[in-house]
């Protein structure tokens, strides 16, 4: 493509330059209309505009920065979401070069200023019968004057580089680096009834059949799943219906039929010419009825593999719909939460040790298909809502272009996350340790000796007995009746009193307001963040902001607090399994009571539990094998490593890895926590520590969210990072880069004498 | 009990990739640049001023020695014979010129040798002429010092800032 080539093509004109330049969906909209069939008015900004906006910006070498951080298969949903995010924004703020952006408003001018338009991606390559992109690009509707327009082509534009995209080219083996993409801009057209048709049933195996869909109103409620539409299943050898069946809400409403024979035998028809003009079967979206029908776009039906094509609708599931995440929003705040809360309170009530064998093996059944259930809950309807706060992110930034892309984090400050109030009950009981030299000293003591279960109540006994230590004793067992009652690896929590006793200590003698004196926040306050949104909206789209912003809200808070909930459920189950193994063991039905026992035994523990006579059961013990334990593969040590900067902040501390409850106890105040994941049962260590590096990354994983509330620098997505750093290792960490130093700067190694 | 995370893109995505080694041999990474690229530049002290020059060198098999020639006129003859603590940094950022995290570079750290007194000046002339067969003449001018480097010590880096550090071996270690 030479210098020459133009910026914008008439719809009029498209079909003489090829898909090249003008993408897929603007080649075949363009060839249609050059054939007669009626296509909204509208203008194509080609792939040349899209090249000279990314070189005219410097954008490319963003993009490879972002996209270069890690090998991209190394890359988890949640970095790929972080770097979308962060080119998004930079596409959003870039400026269109003048000489682009007068020939976009002189065809803009042309279509007429006023008109409503619909603004769609047509990337090259983007529908044929080998892949097909449907959903994964953006389409901007109801874009109304020049603004509104530019900000859709931007918006267009930075969608090739959405986390959907970038993981669908993959599975493809398409070069994100070499994508390039079209815009078609149209007249927004909207008939009495629009729906979308497929000239060969993309399910039907014997491609006998074809299929017409129709809503009432736009074809965007349609397709993006907000309304069942009628449906009809029409002959391919002659158009004849075959069936016709109605959503649901139809069949409620007891129907009336949105299309007659005849509007079928126009569409069938339409299908029949697209499908001989391409020359492969077809879907269509359409509008229209009385008079007439408009084609709003068309493609290939795509050959691949079904599998290929649920994997393109897993990406798009990713990100549901603003009215599904509003319903799902009140599920599961106002069910589901409520209900898992209700039954882990429920279960933490019930005494287990007074009951007989076989209802004790009934409670640990109960337990283990509670817990299943909820797991599969959490995936199915917990996760898509945790969307809820990616949402507002992309919402917040669309509108607000602001510097920092993570600006909309200050949204969230202040909300009730349980993590952060039990960290803050945890800091009372370290105020009151600090508070109480004798009470202090006594815990130390206590600590520091092997702590088993009777020296525990001799310990609290004596505490007691100690100034401030009545409140304290009593304080303490809250704390770990109601917040430690959770599972972390394959242990509870409350189970282990010394090590809550042990981080308290530690909490107790760390120099008041030490972390903050690293960090240089610039965060805005929360009331200041909310005014920059809502004039960013506009008073006409202030309640849509709200809505945005209290779902964003919600789901922040119940991303964190639903993990420690299920976390409770589990530490029920394993309270079950610790009585039922006991159990066991006392009455000689258990052959070897050491180690940790499995969710995979629970089946045999529960039938040893109802047989008396059952032999000695032989459990399958878990073995751990530590990172560190496998030995550093490399030869080559790590000096700087590269991950994403989570929280911002820079310090220096030595390293302590944490994989498992063993290592709970050795972490100490001003430690730099290198682990796989902060998990949210564990986050009252976060504000022990210097510095937080995690293998997993993303910038909204629970490590961030915590360290960013504390102020505590954060690099994570570090692969192998348990294997190449080793605790008492002295690293630097750089929140701001996301960049962690090993070592000090030294040349030891180069003043050794060599001999020739 | 199991952890919980949002989607590891199962099937996709091994849900263990993120704790692997990163596997590719770093060493490996450094032997090509140290083979592939003909050019370094050398970095000499003197005085408390560093100093730059590009120089065409090779590297032996072992990765432990780099050879290069100069005339020993220059500056940096000069600066060699007054300090022989010296870096070399071979990079492929011509490679790629556009897209700067696809850059690796290395940094070998060690010590210079005039091998001008040595009896295997043969063996290391022969190693740089094979890599840079036009440079004959050069190498062999009466004017021309050959200079091996001793290098004790790599750090290599790629996506701008993940650096790693590798020692090689050396016969008297």
């Amino acid at each position: 493509m030479g210098p020459t080539a133009p910026f914008a093509v008439d719809i009029d004109r498209i079909s003489l330059l090829g898909e090249p330049l003008m993408g897929g969906k603007a080649a075949t909209v363009g060839s249609l209309r050059q054939a007669g069939l009626r296509i909204p008015d509208g203008f194509c900004i080609t792939t040349h505009a899209y090249r000279r906006f990314v070189s005219h910006n410097g954008l490319e070498p963003l993009i490879s920065l972002e996209l270069g951080r890690k090998p991209l298969e190394g890359m988890r949903w949640e970095e790929l979401w972080d770097a979308a995010l962060r080119i998004r924004l930079a596409f959003l703020k870039a400026p269109f070069p003048t000489d682009m952006a007068d020939v976009i408003s002189e065809f803009h001018e042309a279509l007429g200023r006023e008109k409503t338009l619909v603004v769609r991606s047509s990337a090259p390559g983007e529908d044929s019968a080998s892949a097909s992109f449907a959903g994964i690009h953006e389409s901007v509707l109801d874009v109304i004057g020049r603004d509104s327009l530019f900000r859709a082509v931007r918006s267009v534009w930075a969608s090739l580089w959405s986390d959907a995209a970038l993981l669908y080219r993959r599975e493809l083996s398409l070069n994100p680096l070499t994508s390039s993409m079209a815009v078609l801009v149209q007249e927004f057209v909207e008939s009495d009834v629009s729906g979308v048709a497929f000239s060969r049933d993309p399910l039907d195996t014997s491609a006998q059949t074809a299929v017409v869909e129709a809503v009432p109103g736009r074809c965007s409620d349609l397709v993006d799943g907000l309304i069942d539409p009628e449906r009809w299943v029409l002959s391919r050898v002659d158009g004849e219906v075959l069936t016709r069946s109605v959503g649901k809400d139809e069949l409620e409403a007891n129907t009336r039929k949105l299309l007659l024979e005849k509007d079928l035998k126009m569409i069938w028809r339409i299908l029949l010419r697209i499908e001989s003009l391409i020359g492969n079967a077809v879907d269509l979206e359409w509008t229209g009825r009385n008079n007439g029908y408009t084609v709003l776009q068309a493609r290939p039906i795509s050959t691949v593999a079904r599998d290929n094509d649920e994997t393109r609708s897993w990406y798009l599931s990713l990100r549901p719909a603003a009215k599904r995440l509003k319903a799902l929003s009140e599920r599961v705040a106002g069910i589901l939460i409520p209900e898992l809360e209700a039954l882990g309170h429920r279960f933490n009530e019930e005494c287990l040790t007074d009951r007989h064998d076989n209802t004790l093996a009934d409670a640990l059944t109960e337990r283990l298909e509670a817990v299943e259930h909820w797991r599969k809950v959490y995936w199915d309807e917990f996760i898509p809502f945790a969307h809820g706060v990616r949402q507002l992110a992309q919402y917040y930034n669309d509108r607000v272009c602001p510097d920092d892309p993570y600006e909309f984090v200050g949204l969230l400050k202040g909300e009730n996350l349980l993590a952060l109030e039990r960290n803050q009950r945890f800091e009372q009981l370290a105020m009151t340790l600090k508070a109480n030299p004798e009470l202090f000293q006594a815990t130390r003591t206590y600590t520091k000796d092997l702590a088993e279960e009777r020296r525990y109540q001799g310990f609290l006994t004596q505490a007691r007995t100690l100034p401030g230590g009545k409140q304290f004793v009593s304080a303490l067992e809250k704390l770990l009746e109601e917040a430690m009652n959770v599972s972390y690896g394959s242990h509870r929590l409350a189970s282990h009193p010394e090590h809550l006793l042990h981080h308290l200590i530690e909490l107790a003698q760390l120099p008041t307001g030490q972390r903050s004196l690293e960090v240089h926040s610039k965060a805005s306050s929360r009331m200041e963040l909310e005014n920059r949104l809502f004039s960013g909206v506009g008073t006409e789209n202030r309640a849509e902001a709200e809505e945005i912003l209290a779902i964003g809200r919600l789901s922040w808070r119940l991303r964190d607090d639903d993990n420690i909930l299920l976390a409770r459920l589990e530490s029920q189950l394993l309270k079950a399994m610790d009585i039922a193994l006991k159990r066991l063991s006392d009455s000689g039905r258990l052959e070897d009571s050491s180690g940790i026992a499995k969710e995979e035994d629970i089946a045999i523990v529960a039938a040893a539990l109802r047989d008396p006579q059952h032999p000695p059961i032989l459990l399958s013990r878990e073995k751990k094998v530590k990172s560190n334990d496998l030995g550093n593969r490399r030869k080559e040590k790590p000096r700087q490593l590269l991950g994403q900067p989570a929280a911002p902040g820079t310090t220096t501390g030595l390293v302590r890895i944490i994989e498992d409850v063993d290592d709970l106890p050795n972490f100490k105040a001003g430690e730099v926590l290198v682990c796989r994941a902060i998990e949210p049962t564990m986050t009252h260590l976060v504000p022990l520590a210097r510095a937080i590096i995690e293998s997993r990354g993303g910038m909204l994983i629970h490590g961030a969210i915590i360290a960013r509330e504390l102020g505590i620098p954060c690099v994570n997505g570090i692969a192998g990072v348990l294997h190449l750093l080793k605790s008492g290792d002295l690293v630097t960490v750089d929140g701001f880069l996301g960049i962690v130093t090993v070592g000090a700067p030294e040349f030891d190694l180069e003043q050794v004498t060599l001999g020739s | 009990m199991s952890e919980f995370e949002e989607p590891a893109l199962a099937g996709l995505f091994p849900a263990t990739m993120a704790e692997e080694d990163p596997g590719v041999s770093i060493q490996d990474q450094i032997r090509a640049l140290m083979f592939e690229q003909p050019y370094a530049v050398l970095c000499t002290q003197g005085g408390g001023q560093p100093y730059g020059s590009i120089i065409a060198f090779a590297v032996n098999q072992d990765l432990n020695a780099a050879v290069f020639a100069t005339p020993t006129a220059t500056r940096k003859f000069r600066l060699l014979s007054e300090c022989d603590h010296v870096a070399l940094v071979v990079d492929n950022r011509s490679a790629d010129p556009g897209d700067i995290s696809h850059i690796h570079a290395v940094t070998a750290t060690g010590r210079a040798v005039d091998l001008s007194n040595y009896d295997a000046e043969d063996h290391w002339q022969k190693l740089l002429i094979d890599k840079h067969p036009v440079m004959h003449d050069f190498v062999c001018a009466p004017s021309t010092a050959l200079i091996r480097i001793d290098i004790l010590r790599y750090f290599h880096v790629t996506r701008l800032q993940e650096v790693y550090q590798w020692a090689p071996q050396h016969p008297s270690q």
